[in-house]
């Protein structure tokens, strides 16, 4: 039963408070620690579950006194939460630790590799947004039309195709096939070439580019970009498009939609005006989830096109078992997954006040 | 304007920039990126390789990707002229033993580093002790086995004192990864040396020094104008190494002029695919590498350490399969030619070796014998179909050992007189489990650490060799330990003719195939050099 007084209040419209958006980012900010902190022990713990990582790299191919040494000096020998403490201590000072493979620091993998795989993930997004909203918004548009079928049942296909399998399907098609986009690697070496004599590179190909003032090294770029950027962006674009469809045809239902419609504005019209923006919230939180998919594609659609980003390495240092890499890149992309989720939560928050509530 | 109209001019100007761009990436990539017309006269040229390096400090890596960087880059005291797999003294002037344990090597004067520092004895000394001292399980130190102490009188003398004498092999050590010479100011003398510290510090000697490293991706050389050894200059301007994980991908930039020179490792399929097109051209080369199957003397069949231990029904069983084996088909259908057949343990064209096992199994002329294998097996009292336990491994040796050993399994089926249970374990498994017994027969590979037949005879048949498969033969031993300093050659390749009859007919390894260097080329491009010192040279290679 509801009293007139919870009546009165339900009735009154809600206002923002004030610092109510500062207080949502404060909450939204300290949950990221222990959400970083449970993601750092599970994948710690994962990767012990077999044994050392010393053993797991090394065994067979040292004899037994050998491998004890390394074990040893690694401090693979002490007790696991002894280990356990001195891996987050390391990882709050950003130490990682060093490669067992090729001795290198696991930071500097991630600095150096981390920018291909952030610039893929750009490219990626902006396939999904270039074809996804489009033809999400053609798709509501088209409602219960042929068309309408035709492209839900493409963003089925696009979503459910194997990364992989895309990659393949898309290289043999226009690189083998029609030889008119390049097969692999994130430039040409000419072009690497040059961008290697950047004295201080981003590691962003196309920015790197740009400094050096060389157009063809742009457009080398911008083209080796094609091919991985569709396969890893078409998956998203599946996802915006039915979405966007989604939300657009509820929209086109709600009241001030309807009074547009009686006051004889057309379909297109209402589609591409009245339904498009309110439509397009619900993509901003999309995104965030995106995010981890693209970099977990990322894995996939980079072994596929020897993109040299963090996912092609990870694939490589699992091939030699280098558990202690493969350890630093995964808790680096769930803290880069666990930043990107509270940022756009902050933007969805800024877009929509309900949200913070 | 309204929105509708703003839309729409919104949507058709975004149509119009994605055309324009592409038409401007078009032109753009022609011009000034990657064209596939490769690269002018001036431009490097660029090599495509799918191996790996694990490391530039010749203390820290063992493997061709790694060694093919230092063979460019590091000087050498001994090194083979193009064409060849004998040695002669590269930045030494010259070498000789001086006593039976006492090698002794006069440097070249005036010899420096790219960095300007004096390339000296005592930098030669420095770089064998701490090959010594690190003994890095990823290094070659185990080839200084014999190395006792070395000694830099002078600035231009160095004194190796050796265990054994008279070493033959020694010269081509010298020529190996175990002995690149490298700048005491920069190396550590204890430790491996970060490839970046290597790169900064300009410490290179050979044909060419790193411009720029990017591991694993491009590196980027320039000819050394202050090489003092023997080798003839570059005659080209420069090469990039540009590396490949899918060896697909590397096949189609070749074959589209993105890469001059592709070696190392196109798949048979890709090389034969490539074999009829007109931009590139296909170089061969002698190759060193070898294939078998190797029999752990405990666990196959009726050995040592299995219940029905026997060690007449073993060896037959062994012999049994080589007589059943069809190496040229093998080769043929499996590799397409890339591989040759191999009857013995040292590939043909290095000194010494022979053919025995051509003889001594199957039709005597090289091809199988089934009636002969069950002769065989018969005579040993072996009437049932033996159950084989074969183990190969599908990451390591290339695409195609799947097909080789499908192939070998069906031949040693031929006639029903064995089953064969054919199984497949990752490289990092297999390589733990093939040493702990794990495996009664199994499927390895060899490369060369330096061209000489006791480097495919040490290693194997001697006591605690690296096969850990239990093989041992007093007399095979002795032979070995023989040959190693023996100064006769005639009579050297006589002992080495010895051991591998004698090898052949306890058959502790099955020799399968001989690898060839194969090399795919873009037609423009000369100098191509791959010979039996399994080098590969960026050197002598123009357009």
């Amino acid at each position: 039963m509801v009293t007139a007084v919870d009546a009165a209040a339900v009735a009154k419209p809600v206002a923002p408070q004030r610092g109510g958006l500062w207080r949502y980012i404060l909450i939204r900010l300290i949950l990221i620690i222990p959400t970083v902190f449970i993601l750092v022990t599970v994948v710690f713990l994962l990767m012990r579950v077999t044994g050392d990582p010393i053993t797991a790299a090394l065994g067979g191919r040292l004899p037994p006194d050998q491998l004890a040494e390394r074990i040893a000096q690694a401090g693979y020998d002490r007790p696991l939460y002894v280990q356990y403490f001195e891996y987050i201590g390391g990882v709050f000072r950003g130490d990682f630790g060093n490669t067992l493979t090729d001795g290198r620091p696991v930071v500097d993998i991630l600095l150096q590799y981390g920018a291909a795989t952030l610039e893929l993930a750009f490219y990626a997004l902006i396939v999904a947004f270039v074809l996804g909203i489009p033809l999400g918004l053609l798709a509501a548009y088209k409602r219960d039309r042929w068309q309408d079928a035709a492209l839900r049942i493409a963003a089925i296909l696009g979503y459910a195709t194997p990364i992989f399998f895309l990659g393949m399907v898309l290289k043999l098609i226009f690189s083998v096939g029609l030889g008119i986009l390049p097969v692999a690697g994130r430039a040409g070496t000419r072009t690497q070439l040059k961008l290697q004599s950047l004295d201080d590179p981003t590691g962003i190909y196309l920015i790197d580019a740009f400094r050096i003032g060389d157009p063809g090294a742009v457009g080398d770029v911008l083209l080796h970009a094609i091919l991985p950027a569709l396969a890893l962006g078409i998956l998203t674009a599946g996802i915006f498009l039915r979405l966007v469809r989604t939300n657009v045809i509820g929209t086109l239902g709600a009241q001030y939609v309807t009074s547009a419609r009686s006051r004889g504005v057309g379909e297109y019209r209402l589609v591409t005006k009245n339904a498009y923006r309110p439509a397009l919230i619900p993509i901003v939180t999309v995104i965030g989830l995106q995010i981890a998919m693209l970099l977990a594609g990322a894995v996939l659609t980079e072994t596929t096109f020897e993109w040299n980003g963090i996912g092609f390495m990870l694939s490589e240092y699992l091939k030699a078992r280098d558990f202690v890499a493969v350890q630093g890149i995964v808790v680096m992309i769930a803290v880069v997954v666990a930043i990107t989720n509270f940022i756009v939560d902050v933007v969805a928050a800024l877009i929509d006040p309900r949200v913070r509530y | 304007m309204s929105l509708h109209h703003s839309t729409r001019g919104r949507l058709g100007l975004a149509v119009g920039a994605l055309g324009a761009s592409a038409i401007l990436l078009a032109g753009c990539a022609g011009g000034g990126g990657d064209s596939a017309s490769g690269g002018s006269s001036d431009e490097p040229l660029i090599i495509g390789t799918t191996d790996k390096i694990t490391s530039i400090d010749p203390a820290g890596s063992y493997d061709n990707g790694s060694f093919a960087v230092m063979n460019q880059v590091y000087p050498f005291l001994f090194n083979s002229a193009y064409g060849t797999s004998d040695v002669t003294p590269d930045i030494a002037e010259s070498g000789e033993f001086t006593s039976p344990t006492e090698y002794t090597v006069t440097l070249k004067p005036g010899l420096t580093f790219a960095n300007g520092n004096e390339l000296t004895a005592s930098d030669v000394k420095f770089s064998f002790d701490r090959q010594l001292a690190i003994a890095d399980e990823n290094g070659p130190s185990s080839l200084l086995g014999n190395l006792d102490s070395v000694a830099a009188p002078d600035d231009t003398t160095v004194v190796f004192t050796l265990k054994n004498g008279n070493d033959q092999t020694w010269e081509q050590i010298l020529s190996s990864p175990a002995a690149p010479i490298v700048d005491e100011d920069v190396f550590s003398a204890d430790a491996v040396t970060s490839d970046d510290d290597i790169v900064a510090g300009n410490a290179f000697a050979g044909q060419y020094v790193i411009d720029s490293d990017s591991p694993n991706e491009l590196i980027s050389y320039v000819p050394n104008p202050d090489y003092g050894g023997s080798l003839p200059a570059a005659a080209n301007g420069g090469v990039t190494v540009s590396y490949y994980t899918d060896a697909s991908n590397l096949k189609l930039d070749v074959s589209s002029g993105e890469v001059d020179v592709a070696f190392r490792s196109l798949s048979a399929t890709d090389i034969d695919d490539l074999s009829s097109d007109d931009a590139v051209k296909i170089v061969e080369g002698p190759g060193g590498e070898t294939r078998y199957i190797v029999f752990n003397f405990d666990t196959m069949p009726f050995g040592a350490g299995t219940a029905e231990a026997d060690a007449a029904k073993s060896l037959a069983v062994r012999q049994a399969m080589a007589d059943l084996i069809d190496r040229e088909a093998i080769a043929e259908d499996v590799y397409k030619g890339t591989y040759t057949p191999l009857y013995s343990f040292v590939p043909q064209g290095l000194s010494g070796a022979t053919e025995p096992l051509k003889e001594l199994y199957g039709d005597g002329d090289g091809g199988p014998d089934a009636d002969k294998a069950a002769s065989t097996l018969e005579a040993a009292g072996i009437t049932e179909p033996v159950q084989l336990n074969l183990q190969y491994n599908g990451d390591h040796y290339g695409p195609s050992s799947g097909d080789e050993y499908a192939a070998v399994k069906s031949q040693l089926e031929e006639g029903g007189l064995f089953t064969v249970n054919l199984a497949q374990t990752e490289w990092v498994q297999y390589s733990k489990d093939r040493t702990s017994d794990v495996y009664p027969m199994y499927q390895l590979g060899w490369f060369p650490d330096y061209s000489d037949a006791d480097n495919y005879l040490t290693p194997f048949f001697s006591a605690d060799n690296f096969l850990v498969n239990h093989y041992e033969n007093a007399e095979v031993q002795e032979l070995i330990t023989t040959q190693a300093s023996q100064t006769d050659e005639a009579t050297r390749a006589d002992e080495i003719g010895q051991i591998q009859q004698l090898v052949a007919e306890d058959l502790s390894t099955l020799p399968l195939l001989q690898g060839t260097q194969v090399a795919v080329v873009g037609a423009d491009v000369e100098g191509t050099t791959l010979d039996g010192s399994f080098k590969f040279r960026y050197a002598p290679l123009h357009k």
